[in-house]
C-alpha cells in the first residue's frame, strides 16, 4: 500500500510505516521513553530525507508522549514546578537548536551533524546506563535488596537562586535544571527526538530527583519541547510531513500500549540495562555507517 | 482523463485515415503528435505515472526512408548539488560540492534510433538532444567526476532517462512512446518535443505541453505547509496530540 508523502515528495509503503511505528512504539512503551532516537535513524535508513525525518520524528514524539503524560498526570507523578523550569530551558534550547539545524543545512552538513550527534550522545548515554544498571543488578544479587540511592550533595547544590521543588523533595538552585533543559532542547531540535532518554538519566543523576516523578516530569517537558520543535521546523525549514507523522503514530500508539503492559513485568534495573544496550547498539550502527567506505562517493540533492 | 483519451483516439483515427489516403495533399503536415493526457495528477496514492506520446508522419519511418522520430521530455529546471564524500580521520563526510543551477529536474529522450547516429553534434548541442548534449555548467567544484556523478545518479533515480523506453512504430507511420515519471517527480510545467529527422537534419518539430500537479489531500497539505507554515505547524501539533490521546483511550490495556 503505497502512500505519497506530500512534504517529503516521495511515496513510501504505508504498511512499512505502520510497522515501524508499532515496533518503535512497543519499545517506547516498554522503556517509558518517546522512541524518537530510534525512529529518526530508521526513517533516514528507509530513504526519507534527513530534514523531514528529524522534523516529523519530533512531531511523532509529541503524539506518543501525550498519552504517556496523561497516564502519569492521573497518578500525580508530574512535578509541575520542576517541569516548568526545565521547559523554559527547553524552549530556548530548541529555538537555538533549530537555528543550528538551519545553518548546518545550508552548509550541507546536516547528515553528518545528525549522525555525529547521535553517535556521541547515544554512545555516552547508552554506556552510562549499561554500566549503572549492571552495577545495580550485581549489587542486588550480592545483598538481595535493591540499594536505595543516597541523595548526594555536589557543587551543584551550592549555586544561588534556590527554589523548593516539593514533589521532587528538592531544594536546589534553578540553574542546573535550566541548563539541563537548554542542552536537551538543542539536542532534540537537531536530532528530532523528544530527549526523554537523555532527560531521565539527567534528572536522576544530575538533579537527584526521585524516580517516581522522573518519567511524568520528563514527559511533560518532552510534550512541550517537541511541540515547539515541530512548530519551528514547520516555519523555518518547512519539513514536517503530517502524513508521515500520523501513519507512524497510528502504529505507535498501539505498540506503546502493548510495550507498557509488558514493561510492568520487568525489574527497573533490567529495563534500564536493556534500554542502555538498545541505545548503545543504535550508536554503534550509526558509527559503522560513518566509517564504512560508501558505495558511491557522490551524492546529489536539491540546492537548499 | 477520459476526455483526453477520447481526444487521442479521435486524432489517432483521423491520422490513420490520413495515412491510408494514397496521395497526401500538399499542405499535409509532415509530423503530427499529441499526448495521452495533458495533466499528471499526484494523489495520496501516487507511485509514479506515465504519459503516452503518439503521432503520425507523412512518410514512412525507418531505415528505408531514412526518417527517424525523436521524442524529448523536459521538466522545470531544478538546481542540483553534487557532493563528494571525503575521508577525514576515518570518517566519511561531505566534502567539495558542485552546484548545477540550470539543469532540468526531469529529462527523457526516446528515439527510433539513437540521436548520435542520426544528427550531427552541433545540432544535438543546440537542441540539447541526449544527456551528453546537456550543458552542465557548475559553480563550485569543477571537474568531470562531478558531471559524471550527476548523470549517473539522475539516471539511477529515474529522473533522467536516455532511451529507457522504445519508440514503437506501427504501419510505418504511426509512432508512440511512453514517458515515465518516477514518484519523486517535481510539480510544474513539462514540455515534450517531437522531432522528425531526415538526412542529418530536423525537418519538422512539434511542441506539446503537460502539467504535473498535486491534487486532493496531498495538494492541500503541501499548499498549507508552504503558504501558512505557522497554521500548518500548529495543525501538526494538534493532530499529533489528538492521535496520541485517542490511541491511549482506545488501546488502553490495564
Amino acid at each position: 500500500m503505497q502512500v505519497y508523502l506530500p512534504i517529503a515528495e516521495m511515496s513510501v509503503d504505508g504498511l512499512l510505516l505502520l510497522g515501524i511505528g508499532f515496533g518503535v512504539g512497543w519499545l517506547s512503551g516498554l522503556f517509558g521513553v518517546g522512541g524518537g532516537f530510534l525512529l529518526t535513524p530508521i526513517l533516514i535508513l528507509i530513504g526519507i530525507p534527513s530534514p523531514v525525518a528529524v522534523a516529523s520524528g519530533a512531531n511523532q514524539t509529541l503524539g506518543a508522549s501525550v498519552s504517556g503524560l496523561m497516564a502519569q498526570w492521573r497518578r500525580g507523578n508530574v512535578d509541575l514546578r520542576m517541569g516548568s523550569v526545565l521547559l523554559v530551558g527547553g524552549v530556548v534550547g530548541s529555538a537555538l537548536g533549530v537555528q543550528l539545524f538551519a545553518i548546518l543545512r545550508r552548509a550541507g552538513q546536516v547528515d553528518l551533524a545528525v549522525a555525529i550527534f547521535y553517535v556521541v550522545i547515544l554512545g555516552t548515554v547508552g554506556l552510562l546506563m549499561v554500566r549503572e544498571s549492571v552495577r545495580a543488578i550485581l549489587r542486588r544479587r550480592r545483598t538481595g535488596v535493591a540499594a536505595a540511592r543516597a541523595h548526594e550533595h555536589t557543587w551543584l547544590h551550592g549555586l544561588p537562586f534556590k527554589v523548593r521543588f516539593r514533589k521532587s523533595r528538592l531544594y536546589i538552585s534553578v540553574i542546573p535544571p535550566l541548563l539541563v533543559g537548554l542542552a536537551i532542547g538543542v539536542l532534540s531540535a537537531v536530532m528530532g527526538v523528544g530527549g526523554g532518554f537523555m532527560l531521565v538519566p539527567a534528572m536522576i543523576y544530575l538533579l537527584g530527583m526521585p524516580t517516581s516523578v522522573v518519567i511524568g516530569t520528563s514527559l511533560f517537558q518532552v510534550v512541550f519541547v517537541s511541540a515547539n520543535v515541530t512548530l519551528l521546523q514547520a516555519v523555518q525549514v518547512g519539513s514536517v510531513d503530517i502524513v508521515l507523522t500520523l501513519l507512524l503514530l497510528a502504529g505507535g500508539v498501539v505498540g506503546a500500549q502493548f510495550g507498557a503492559s509488558m514493561g510492568t513485568k520487568l525489574r527497573g534495573e533490567e529495563t534500564r540495562a536493556l534500554l542502555g544496550l538498545l541505545v548503545l547498539s543504535v550508536a554503534l550502527g550509526l558509527l559503522y555507517d560513518l566509517v564504512r567506505a560508501p558505495a558511491n562517493l557522490f551524492a546529489i540533492g536539491p540546492v537548499p | 482523463m477520459i476526455g483526453a483519451a477520447l481526444r487521442g483516439l479521435v486524432l489517432l483515427l483521423a491520422l490513420a485515415g490520413a495515412a491510408r489516403a494514397q496521395a497526401p495533399a500538399a499542405n499535409t503536415p509532415q509530423l503530427t503528435a499529441d499526448l495521452s493526457t495533458v495533466r499528471v495528477e499526484i494523489t495520496t496514492g501516487f507511485t509514479g505515472s506515465s504519459v503516452m506520446v503518439f503521432g503520425a508522419t507523412e512518410r514512412l519511418i525507418g531505415p528505408q526512408s531514412g526518417e527517424d522520430v525523436v521524442i524529448v521530455a523536459w521538466g522545470p529546471p531544478q538546481a542540483t548539488v553534487v557532493r563528494r564524500k571525503v575521508n577525514v580521520l576515518g570518517f566519511w563526510l561531505n566534502g567539495p560540492s558542485a552546484v548545477f543551477r540550470e539543469v532540468p529536474g526531469f529529462y527523457a529522450i526516446a528515439a527510433t534510433r539513437p540521436v548520435w547516429e542520426v544528427l550531427p553534434e552541433e545540432v544535438r548541442r543546440t537542441g540539447r538532444l541526449g544527456l551528453d548534449a546537456l550543458p552542465l555548467r557548475a559553480s563550485g567544484s569543477q571537474g568531470p567526476a562531478f558531471r559524471a556523478a550527476l548523470l549517473e545518479l539522475k539516471q539511477q533515480d529515474g529522473r533522467w532517462q536516455e532511451y529507457a523506453a522504445p519508440v514503437t512504430v506501427a504501419g510505418g507511420r504511426l509512432f508512440s512512446a511512453r514517458v515515465s515519471f518516477p514518484d519523486t517527480v517535481q510539480t510544474g510545467d513539462y514540455r515534450v518535443e517531437v522531432l522528425l529527422v531526415r538526412e542529418q537534419r530536423i525537418i519538422a518539430r512539434q511542441e506539446l505541453f503537460l502539467r504535473v500537479d498535486r491534487v486532493g489531500t496531498a495538494a492541500s497539505i503541501a499548499y498549507v505547509a508552504r503558504t501558512a507554515p505557522v497554521v500548518y505547524g500548529i495543525g501538526c501539533i494538534v493532530l499529533a496530540a489528538l492521535a496520541g490521546w485517542l490511541g491511549s483511550v482506545i488501546f488502553r490495556r490495564n
